[in-house]
């Protein structure tokens, strides 16, 4: 099963995704807050859902202005569950209760026809909501369409008596000149009072009992409703984001142009754009190598992100998508471990990777390894993280694996490198910070080129951080040095 | 005189009932204003907080409850609906919460008593207002406060009954003198225009003759301003009454000066009812306590005990 913590989907910027929704109805908030993922034997299930996400977005521009009714509609439902089940459950509903179970149908009453035109494009498939009318009925007997609820006089013959008796002594009381007078009436009054009360009890009970074998079904609408709400919200952040559905596979993992919400927006805010990256991937380890600022963590965080995307139900974020469905999802991060172990970092990081590895190895799983053993010295950390890299070639898994460590690459199953400085001209860039005088790692980062290429067989050392020095017009005694070492 | 007043105290749209301490007669004059009111016209009707109990949980005493007429819009706490004797039709769940329940709504559809648990802030009194004008009441009605806290109330409402009594305290010198303050901060005059708020009072009063004051104003900001010179000819503009915290002395002292003080947000005091009996055992001289309260106020006074009765 996928599990998730708060700080991993703030990471990998599911978090972001996430709060860009904005759910209407309390069951929609509740799906988006308590986030499910879909295990690979509810793939069906995830295939009903995907495909009515994918016909919700596609729609979403001739639909604009239903949704945008649904919604108003879905933002003033309210969560009356408690009170439907204890209906269902023999209890008496007070009057609140009733009136808010009530004001639920009728939104429920004005979703209908919404639902229905939207269904029309849509075809929504496995969503369907029961006709509200029977229990309105019980709920507005004189059948008035207020928005109020109030017990008619005509409900019972004895309470329309009752109710006749205290309009007659409150006329009396108004009018009323002494005070013996006064009390006498009020306490006459008192009395129907109690009058009153026991038999709008008998009432409110006998609503409760009529509205008991529907609660079920106003409960599954409520279920619906969620769905509703959340699947509109999942098809409007695949309109914002470009969404697509993935074709499902067995094993291999192939995202074409995928992008990262979170990083889309913060770059725009820049005016700078995300650069696509695409990868594929399969059964074993694949190892990305770069140079510093070159974006190997994000380009692992994408393809995390996007997997739990497709399993939260969501189209992803890509041109194109193949994607299998994992047992788990593991993740770890440098920056994710406990520091309260007291371990030191090395340490915890083993002790993490062996409980990652444990679930990892009861199913097909995704693991991702951002920088592993980068907390030992990196003669040890090498040996190390080749080791693991062989490791997980033979695990039933799709293993990622950021690392700086020499030749980890040639004991992976495939080999992905950040084309960051490779086709830029170290003169171009110094030339360009001799004119401007700007922050030279700023125009650097400027350059770079975030997005990853498949090396095929033995790769050389990178050449990145020596292009850096050159850039930066290191002293051209230690870069002909520099040289000579490589 | 009551004719009068009544078509005073209908005049403005939202009015708040604040009592100078417990067993003011708050609840009495609710009572006679409800009974008094047109009914064919809609009221809304709610409390700051927690009132109208049928006895007095500071002093035991019996205390009148809230008597509407059919009609009355009420907001109170859910868990005061099983005290409520009315016929009631809930038209609306409001969403704030109090420690009794959310605020719900009804509208009366036969006379009776109600206890009343209102929000206890004021910008949900404010939304609480709004919905009752928006269900079809002509003015909304809030059963205040105790003492400085009430001072608040006239960001919410238009017009202000205050009510004082014997119960205040056992001098009836006390109670006159210090209603008389607690009204005439109430009703400081309405700022034309707001200053904008600078360096502090002393810097803007020196550079502009005048001066925004955004939190409270204390004795110890300006008795020092007063002695060195610099508060003279001008004004000083505070957000609402509650913020003045000086006393009587050092009003006297800004007004001797020349500098008005004035609130951005204004209310009007409607009329001061007095109830001569203290709750605790004592009681004034009728007469004379209407007599110097009359003297210290220049709004109508009424005696909640025999005009009201």
């Amino acid at each position: 099963m996928i599990t998730v913590t708060f700080d991993e989907k703030v990471k990998i910027g599911l978090q972001y995704a996430l709060e860009t929704l904005h759910g209407c109805s309390p069951f929609g908030q509740e799906r988006i807050r308590k986030l499910r993922f879909y295990t690979p034997a509810e793939r069906d299930e995830l295939d009903v859902e995907l495909g009515n996400v994918e016909r919700c977005a596609r729609a979403a521009g001739d639909l604009k202005e239903t949704y945008d009714k649904i919604m108003v509609l879905l933002c003033q439902i309210k969560d009356i569950r408690t009170s439907l089940r204890r209906c269902r459950d023999g209890e008496t509903p007070d009057h609140v209760e009733l009136f808010e179970i009530k004001g639920y149908l009728q939104r429920l009453e004005g979703l209908r026809p919404l639902f229905a035109q939207a269904d029309e494009m849509v075809h929504f498939e496995d969503l369907t909501f029961h006709d509200p009318a029977p229990a309105l009925a019980i709920l507005d007997p004189e059948a008035t369409g207020s928005r109020g609820f109030y017990i008619p006089d005509s409900a019972t013959a004895r309470l329309k008596e009752i109710r006749q008796a205290k309009k007659d002594v409150e006329e009396h009381l108004y009018h009323a000149q002494t005070d013996g007078e006064k009390d006498d009436l009020r306490l006459k009054r008192t009395r129907i009072c109690a009058e009153e009360e026991s038999e709008e009890m008998k009432v409110r009970k006998a609503m409760g009992a009529a509205l008991a074998p529907l609660a079920e079904d106003l409960l599954a609408d409520a279920e619906s409703v969620g769905r509703l709400d959340f699947m509109l919200q999942k098809a409007l952040f695949a309109v914002r984001y470009g969404g697509v559905r993935p074709t499902i596979t067995d094993t291999e993992l192939t995202l074409t142009d995928m992008v990262n919400p979170e990083l889309v927006d913060l770059l725009s805010e820049q005016h700078r754009a995300f650069v696509p990256v695409s990868v594929a991937l399969d059964q074993g380890a694949t190892v990305i190598t770069g140079a510093n600022m070159g974006g190997k963590s994000v380009a692992m965080k994408t393809v995390a992100l996007n997997v739990l995307l497709l399993h939260a139900g969501f189209l992803v974020c890509a041109r194109e998508a193949r994607m299998p469905l994992f047992h788990t999802v593991k993740m770890l991060f440098d920056d994710l471990q406990s520091i309260q172990s007291g371990l030191s970092g090395f340490g915890s990081e083993i002790v993490q990777f062996e409980k990652a590895l444990n679930e990892v190895e009861q199913g097909y799983s995704l693991f991702l390894l951002d920088e592993f053993a980068r907390g030992t010295n990196p003669d040890e950390g090498a040996v190390i993280v080749q080791a693991v890299t062989r490791y997980l070639n033979d695990v039933h898994a799709i293993s990622l694996l950021t690392t700086h460590y020499d030749k980890v690459a040639d004991c992976a199953r495939a080999h992905y490198q950040i084309i960051g400085l490779r086709d830029v001209d170290p003169q171009a860039i110094r030339r360009e910070l001799s004119v401007t005088g700007e922050d030279g790692v700023a125009v650097i980062a400027r350059h770079m080129n975030y997005g990853l290429y498949r090396v095929e067989g033995k790769s050389d050392c990178p050449r990145d951080a020596l292009n850096i020095c050159r850039m930066l017009s290191l002293k051209p005694e230690i870069l002909d040095k520099i040289e000579q070492g490589y | 005189m009551t004719d009068a007043l009544l078509q005073d105290l209908h005049s403005v749209k939202t009015m708040s009932i604040v009592g100078m301490c417990k067993n003011a007669g708050k609840t009495t004059v609710l009572n006679w204003f409800l009974h008094h009111s047109r009914r064919d016209s809609v009221l809304g009707l709610t409390s700051i907080g927690r009132d109208g109990e049928s006895t007095d949980v500071v002093t035991g005493t019996e205390k009148p409850s809230i008597y509407v007429p059919a009609g009355t819009l009420i907001a109170t706490a859910r868990d005061m609906l099983r005290l409520c004797d009315v016929t009631r039709e809930i038209v609306m769940t409001t969403g704030i919460p109090t420690p009794i329940g959310e605020v719900v709504i009804l509208r009366a559809r036969s006379d009776g008593y109600v206890q009343l648990a209102g929000p206890s802030i004021t910008t949900q009194l404010q939304t609480v207002s709004r919905h009752f004008f928006d269900l079809g009441a002509r003015q909304s009605v809030i059963d205040g406060a105790l003492g400085r806290k009430s001072l608040g109330a006239r960001a919410v409402a238009e017009g202000v009954i205050l009510c004082t009594g014997a119960s205040y305290n056992m001098s009836m010198e006390k109670v006159v003198a210090d209603t008389a303050h607690i009204y005439r901060l109430m009703n400081l005059p309405k700022a034309e225009t707001i200053p904008a708020a600078g360096e502090g009072l002393g810097e803007d009063f020196k550079k502009n003759g005048e001066a925004m004051v955004t939190g409270a104003l204390t004795d110890t900001m300006v008795v020092p301003l007063l002695k060195s010179g610099v508060l003279r000819r001008g004004r000083i503009v505070v957000l609402d009454p509650s913020k003045v915290l000086l006393t009587a002395d050092t009003l006297d002292k800004l007004a001797l000066r020349d500098v008005r003080l004035e609130t951005a947000q204004s209310a009007r005091t409607l009329c001061v009812t007095v109830n001569p009996v203290s709750a605790y055992g004592w009681r004034f001289d009728k007469d004379a306590f209407m007599a110097a309260m009359s003297e210290a106020v220049d709004a109508p006074v009424i005696n909640v005990k025999e005009e009201l009765a």
